[in-house]
């Protein structure tokens, strides 16, 4: 079992009543994976990672972390198992400081937010590992700002170092660069270089350019089925992609 | 997500937010204290002949105040406060009657009246969210101030429960004739409890509770249980509630139904969004601005009063949402210096 994917999905369909939205679709994310997954709209992206996540329980196939079969398990008891995942859609606390939301996120990792009488800045270690993440992020300069008021590309960044306050094994991006101007992923991009190398990274991703410099492997999905997948090189001179994603965005540009 | 928030992102990377030259947080946590004791205490000396309704006041802040961390920080809608309190109030009272008269212990019989119907009402209840919440706050108020009324042997129903006479605090000072004592045990009560209270809102829980107000899905992303954060924090604050219900029993020598009623209810969310939330002491200027003015033009035109109380509401909703105590936020930046 040692060598076990981190994450291994198994012939995962999903059906809601006659639409099937996601069908046998079967993949693997192993240590250091860096992993996008692209596909047109209405592919079954945020399907696939509602499924794996737990938001939505399949129709039929598995899901394993670290080879525990978790398909009939809660998100939260997956996100214990280390399958994090950040959010397309900014879903933070808007009045609370970047360096409340990490706090949060390391308490509620190690099981301490049910402390009444403790002293959030008191407790041993915690300010040190927040530290740590807002500088893995660029984020010190305003730790202590309401997420509220932010740039939205910093909180973009927020919520990577959310994820990783969390000490993901396997990372989910969801858009981590959604809203965020062209000339602004550059930013996105040197924080996902600085993530672990030990972590297995799926990033979902409109912004071909962030997927190819980001991506060591692409998937593609089309209309609910897993079409390919294999390297940048192989996914653009694939021609079944190029119909079905690259060759109508092309277009569009 | 649109142009104009990605525009901010380049000119707000170059220019951050700066946040303001704050006081030293012991200045200012130790503020409200501060200026809870002198108030308090100059209160006393100034108006020897209102002690009783000062002391109201006092309970009615430390009920405010708990009604603060359930909906200040988990941002629960309830019209149903009152339950705790009452609770609190006649365990307090009930046990004076027959078995203990020492006030403090009377106050922890409240207090864990309070806590456990939050707790049993709050597991019940809490899955509910908005409007269908606020009902069913509303219900067990109704139910509890019932349950009450037809508990008459106990109660008293609706005569009231009457005849509680508290022993000395500590053994040493007797509740005088005058309500000196009553006062300054309530005013005594009432800064121990919001320095507890405080110490309980910034704790972890407490960060996890307003996290569970403002995205209670991005807490369960995070491995945690929203629900399980509001129940504690609801039992919490019933615990205060009731200590609040216990100091008001004790210091008037009865308990009647209204403290279970739905307009007390009501007046604590009145008191407390016209104070400010979410900051505890806010609780405390609410009920001290409410209460002061619904005596002085209850006294002065018994006629109309309510309706300046509504305009005074209405006034303090418009032009300053926080609350009175968001007056300080600012106020002080002007005084230093304009930034």
């Amino acid at each position: 079992m040692i060598d076990a994917p981190l994450l291994q999905v198994d012939g995962l369909s999903k059906n809601f009543g006659g639409l099937q939205v996601s069908s046998n679709i079967s993949m693997d994310l192993r240590k250091g994976d860096r992993c996008a997954l692209i596909g047109p709209n209405g592919a079954g992206k945020t399907t696939f990672v509602n499924l794996v996540t737990g938001v939505i329980p399949p129709t039929a196939g598995t899901i394993r972390i670290e080879g525990h079969d978790v398909t009939r398990q809660s998100a939260e008891a997956r996100v214990r198992r280390g399958l994090i995942r950040s959010f397309q859609v900014a879903r933070l606390f808007r009045s609370m400081t970047v360096r409340e939301h990490l706090e949060l996120a390391v308490l509620e990792r190690t099981g301490r937010t049910f402390r009444l009488f403790a002293n959030v800045r008191r407790i041993p270690g915690l300010a040190d590992e927040v530290a740590e993440l807002l500088e893995g992020m660029g984020l010190t300069a305003v730790a202590e700002t309401a997420v509220g008021t932010l740039a939205y590309g910093q909180q973009r960044l927020l919520e990577i170092a959310l994820a990783l306050a969390m000490k993901p094994k396997v990372l989910i991006l969801d858009e981590p660069a959604a809203g965020v101007p062209h000339s602004e992923s550059h930013r996105i991009l040197d924080a996902l270089d600085r993530l672990p190398d030990d972590l297995a990274v799926l990033m979902i991703e409109h912004d071909m350019d962030l997927v190819f410099r980001f991506a060591k492997r692409i998937i593609v999905l089309a209309q609910g089925q897993l079409l390919c997948s294999g390297t940048a090189a192989e996914i653009t001179a694939d021609p079944r992609v190029r119909e079905v994603y690259l060759g109508s965005r092309a277009h569009a540009h | 997500m649109t142009a104009v928030e990605s525009d901010k992102m380049t000119t707000n990377t170059s220019t951050l937010p700066h946040s303001r030259p704050a006081l030293p947080r012991i200045v200012t946590d130790a503020m409200p204290v501060v200026v809870m004791a002198v108030g308090g205490l100059a209160a006393f000396w100034l108006f020897p002949n209102d002690l009783g309704l000062l002391t109201r006041i006092l309970a009615a802040a430390l009920f405010v105040m708990s009604l603060d961390m359930v909906l200040g920080y988990c941002g629960i809608a309830t019209l149903g406060h009152a339950a705790m309190f009452g609770t609190g109030a006649y365990a307090a009272g009930i046990v004076a009657v027959n078995w203990v008269s020492d006030p403090l212990a009377l106050l922890a019989v409240g207090g864990v009246a309070g806590g456990l119907i939050a707790l049993a009402t709050g597991a019940l209840i809490l899955h509910a969210r908005g409007l269908t919440l606020l009902m069913l706050t509303i219900a067990v108020a109704q139910i509890v101030q019932e349950v009450a009324n037809k508990a008459r042997d106990w109660t008293g129903g609706s005569d009231g429960l009457s005849g509680i006479d508290p022993a000395p605090v500590l053994g040493l000072f007797r509740f005088d004739l005058y309500g000196r004592t009553s006062y300054l045990f309530a005013l005594a009560v009432l800064i121990v409890g919001f320095l507890v209270a405080r110490r309980i809102v910034r704790s972890p829980c407490g960060l996890a509770c307003r996290g569970v107000r403002e995205e209670p899905l991005r807490i369960a992303a995070l491995g945690g249980s929203p629900r399980r954060y509001l129940v504690s924090m609801y039992a919490v604050a019933g615990v205060f509630a009731g200590i609040a219900g216990a100091l008001t029993a004790i210091t008037s020598g009865i308990v009647g139904l209204d403290s279970v009623g739905f307009s007390w209810s009501a007046e604590a969310m009145i008191m407390l969004v016209l104070g400010g939330t979410g900051r505890l002491y806010g609780a405390v200027i609410g009920t001290v601005a409410f209460m002061a003015i619904h005596h002085i033009l209850a006294s002065t035109d018994p006629f109309h009063w309510m309706l300046f109380i509504g305009l005074f509401l209405m006034g303090i909703v418009l032009f300053l949402p926080g609350g009175i105590a968001s007056l300080s936020a600012r106020v002080l930046p002007l005084v230093k210096g304009g930034r």
